[in-house]
């Protein structure tokens, strides 16, 4: 892993000092200058111009620190704001199609930390392409994105405001629910059942809303479990990640029955657009679930 | 004597599906419990019967190809059934029966597969050809599944893998109710044929002499293990080590006639597997293991354990 890390370094230096050679330029280090998740030093001669992100959530925080315009390449996924739709798209990004990436002549690449996104991105170095990789899985991983993205763009002010409103959202201790406390459970996927555990985005934004995940108690980002553990954690609400009020098509199973929320059709949905990734627009979320929450009796 | 033991093995294993459980209900609460009715005893019936459908295909298969590594999974059939539950998921195909349904089709399509190869050039269903017919459609199936991933939409076909490998989430009285009318045909044919396959571990062709119409027990032995095996993989995914593991521990500890056999492997089968996934339900509770695990944790030191006294002796 270190030495992977070292290799990529190096191989990110050689490929910057040979661009840099190839233009005649005594540009060096004036440009700005961060640190990945992946542990690399990424300095540009100036500030990117023509980036291609290659994850919904780095488009949106592009977006809201006003750098939006400066995008090239973005993936299928990336569907908001609606002036995303008009980049043009780079394919799904899983992994990314590194030559599709490299037509775009990009001067910056933004990849989510992955093994095929850090295959990726040691590619693009090769070809003389500035990348670099983020953390961005949980609400607090948003501030440090967005505080870097400004850098790289020179938007830095634009950044360090949308980290703070992100750290503050983050730090804040949400107000109880008007009925009273709610308990939910994020069901991902139904044989074997996938819930979502501490972790994670998701389970910050429902302890914002001042609703309880009766599966915090699970480290990870999700876990598969039994319906039977489900049926007596008695969660008050089924969370579905759906753009549409149809019920999950587990609903009717005699097996899922057996949890009350199930039986009774407690489902909240969340539209997979703004719940299903870490984005500038999580108080946005808090408050949909908060609405929901307290909407439904 | 040894049915004894077993069947009170047996009993003592669903006892233990019914008692214990992530929910830690009060006894006094038992009888009356959804949780128990709905959710327990049917997993534990379904593991027990899928155990023990596996048990038999294993030992039926291994007398059949005349080979110690065979597996109800080797020839083919995993692969097949993968190939079934990804095209459902990339299809989009309805209801809450097209997983298990699509599974048992991909099953039962690499089973034809093979069997078709296993015939070519008048090969009469040759153990080698089988083997290598398996392996090779098993191949085919796994190619095109991993092109139907790469070129899918990926967020949802993870979780075909995950029911592939998942065991017994999905156990309802609806999917014991498929088992218990589906399995009693092949196992009965099965148990039908314990004398002839008796007469084939001498050979082809001294069961012949011995009056073993041997073309037609080698046909309707495959069939009847592959069809009990494609129901297994339907209601329960690919659960590896029971049929490869329970036929060796029945036949070292109860010889090799599969009048004794294929009961005992049915019972031993159900067993394990009942057992098996109390322990997935509960040793890292409140999660759970893909049963697959289990099976393959107790599985492999087993089989350490028989390759060496085989070895030794």
């Amino acid at each position: 892993m270190r030495r992977w890390t070292v290799r990529t370094h190096l191989a990110g230096l050689v490929a910057l000092a040979t661009v840099a050679c190839a233009r005649g330029e005594h540009a060096t280090a004036v440009g700005p200058a961060v640190t990945d998740d992946a542990g690399r030093r990424v300095a540009l001669a100036a500030p990117a111009r023509r980036i291609v992100s290659l994850l919904p959530s780095f488009t949106e925080i592009l977006f809201a620190i006003g750098a939006g315009d400066r995008l090239v390449g973005r993936t299928a996924w990336c569907d908001y704001p609606p002036a995303a739709l008009a980049v043009p798209s780079v394919g799904d990004g899983m992994p990314p199609n590194v030559e599709a990436v490299a037509a775009r002549r990009p001067d910056l690449v933004v990849l989510y930390r992955s093994g095929p996104n850090a295959t990726a991105a040691q590619q693009l170095e090769r070809l003389g392409i500035p990348t670099v990789l983020f953390d961005l899985n949980r609400l607090d991983e948003l501030a440090p994105a967005a505080r870097r993205l400004g850098v790289l763009t020179g938007r830095g002010a634009a950044g360090d405001s949308l980290a703070r409103a992100m750290d503050s959202l983050a730090s804040q201790r949400p107000e109880p629910l008007a009925p009273g406390p709610k308990s939910i459970v994020f069901v991902v996927w139904d044989n074997p059942p996938i819930v979502i555990g501490a972790g994670s985005y998701l389970d910050r934004l429902a302890g914002l809303a001042g609703a309880r995940n009766v599966f915090h108690d699970i480290a990870t980002a999700s876990a598969q479990v039994s319906i039977e553990t489900i049926a007596a954690r008695n969660p008050d609400f089924i969370a579905v990640l759906s753009d549409t009020a149809t019920p999950p098509r587990y609903a009717g199973r005699p097996e899922w029955r057996v949890v009350p929320a199930v039986r009774n059709r407690r489902f909240l949905f969340l539209p997979g657009r703004l719940f299903g990734r870490p984005g500038p627009r999580a108080a946005e979320a808090v408050r949909e679930l908060r609405r929901v929450l307290e909407a439904t009796p | 004597m040894k049915y004894v033991v077993l069947v009170g093995a047996a009993l003592a294993a669903l006892a233990a599906a019914l008692l214990v459980g992530p929910a830690n209900l009060p006894l006094a609460e038992l009888p009356g419990s959804a949780i128990v009715w709905q959710l327990r005893l049917p997993r534990a019936v379904l593991a027990f019967l899928v155990g023990g459908a596996l048990g038999v295909a294993g030992t039926s298969l291994q007398a059949l190809v005349r080979n110690p590594l065979a597996d109800p999974f080797l020839l083919g059939l995993s692969g097949g059934a993968g190939l079934g539950a990804v095209a459902a998921i990339a299809l989009h195909l309805p209801g809450p029966w097209a997983l298990p349904l699509a599974a048992f089709v991909g099953a039962v399509g690499a089973m034809a597969l093979v069997y078709r190869l296993g015939l070519v050039g008048g090969a009469e269903l040759d153990p080698r050809i089988l083997l290598l017919g398996g392996v090779a459609v098993g191949a085919l199936a796994g190619a095109i599944t991993t092109a139907i991933v790469s070129l899918a939409e990926a967020t949802e076909l993870r979780n075909a893998f995950l029911w592939l490998w998942g065991g017994f989430s999905g156990a309802s009285w609806t999917t014991v109710l498929v088992m218990l009318a589906y399995a009693p045909l092949p196992l009965g044919v099965l148990v039908a044929a314990a004398r002839p396959l008796d007469l084939l571990a001498l050979g082809e062709e001294p069961a012949q002499y011995l009056g073993a119409d041997v073309p037609r027990l080698k046909r309707i032995v495959y069939l009847a293990a592959s069809l009990l095996t494609a129901a297994a993989v339907a209601v329960a995914g690919v659960i590896g080590f029971v049929g490869l593991v329970v036929p060796h521990v029945c036949r070292l500890l109860w010889g090799r006639l599969h009048r004794t056999l294929l009961p005992t492997a049915f019972l031993t089968g159900g067993i394990l597997l009942a057992a098996a996934d109390t322990l997935a339900r509960t040793v890292v509770a409140p999660r759970e293991l893909p049963v697959g695990i289990v099976t393959a944790l107790v599985g492999v030191p087993v089989f350490a354990f028989l390759l060496r006294r085989w070895t030794v002796s």
